[in-house]
């Protein structure tokens, strides 16, 4: 594994942190940007931290969602129709 | 998720005399994005119907309070939002997430272990019951504020700005509990995905 550098123009771990956690998709292409770029090809362990988020959320955007239900839609008229007769009856009485 | 034309405003104002056969049209448009938001909060297929169902008829019974100054879309989600909550038991997790908003030390031996890479098995081999069972844990111990904006940003694409709106938090809020909740569920998967 390398090494942490900590040259003085090149952001330390805890400076890249907070946006690599907030910004797993952005184009690296500003300054700051570039410098985040910079610290991630010399830093093992900022690579792989942002990797794993990034597939975290893969991970989620991928997991099944199961089909609609083939009733769903009828049981809910359904539910909605006997409320109505419900509230008609009461305002008879 | 298609938003409402100025034609379906037209469909609102039709629910809003009465007319059943708009109210059976704004269902079908809407129904894939209600069963699928849903099931990714509850993480559970009966409860997913029974949010359907609330969501569609707090639509119906509430239509008049929609006054058209939200995009409908951010409305829907609220109300979806509220009825999966209310189905949920709140946890308390707050100060551990806090926590997370430090950076792990990357010399500590505990902390190299956390940031070991994840192996490169394709994502679409892994996903079996085992690391479905895992994804859902992971999820369901997030406290609801923090897995609606998850859910919200990540899974759904709203933004920041229509995450506030639909969860009454400030876009400030949105963004911490986005980053926390990443991170924990990441560390929550980590020990599954490393070799």
């Amino acid at each position: 594994m390398k090494h942490h550098h900590h040259h003085s123009h090149m952001l330390s771990c805890s400076e890249v942190y907070t946006h690599l956690c907030d910004n797993l998709d952005s184009q690296l292409d500003t300054e700051s940007c570039r410098k985040i770029k910079e610290h991630l090809k010399e830093c093992d362990n900022c690579s792989a931290l942002l990797d794993s988020l990034k597939k975290t959320v893969y991970l989620y955007r991928n997991y099944p969602t199961p089909a609609l239900p083939a009733n769903i839609r009828s049981e809910l008229f359904a539910v909605i129709k006997i409320g109505k007769e419900k509230s008609k009856k009461l305002s008879r009485h | 998720m298609k938003e409402l034309s100025d034609i379906d405003h037209q469909l609102i104002a039709k629910i809003k005399a009465g007319d059943e056969r708009a109210f059976s049209t704004l269902v079908q448009h809407y129904e894939q994005t209600v069963w699928g938001f849903a099931f990714k909060l509850c993480r559970d297929k009966e409860k997913a119907e029974e949010s359907y169902q609330d969501t569609f008829i707090n639509v119906y019974r509430k239509i008049d309070q929609f006054d058209g100054r939200s995009k409908f879309s951010t409305w829907l989600y609220s109300i979806v939002a509220h009825n999966c909550m209310m189905k949920h038991r709140k946890r308390k997790l707050d100060s551990l997430l806090e926590s997370l908003d430090d950076a792990p030390d990357g010399d500590d031996p505990q902390t190299q272990k956390q940031l070991a890479s994840w192996n490169d098995t394709p994502i679409e081999k892994l996903m079996n019951g085992e690391l479905k069972e895992q994804l859902n844990h992971a999820i369901q111990q997030l406290p609801d504020d923090y897995k609606m904006v998850f859910v919200l940003r990540d899974l759904e694409g709203r933004t920041a700005e229509e995450t506030a709106k639909i969860t009454k938090l400030s876009v400030s809020a949105v963004k911490s509990r986005l980053r926390r909740s990443r991170i924990f569920l990441r560390q929550q998967l980590h020990e599954f995905m490393t070799p």
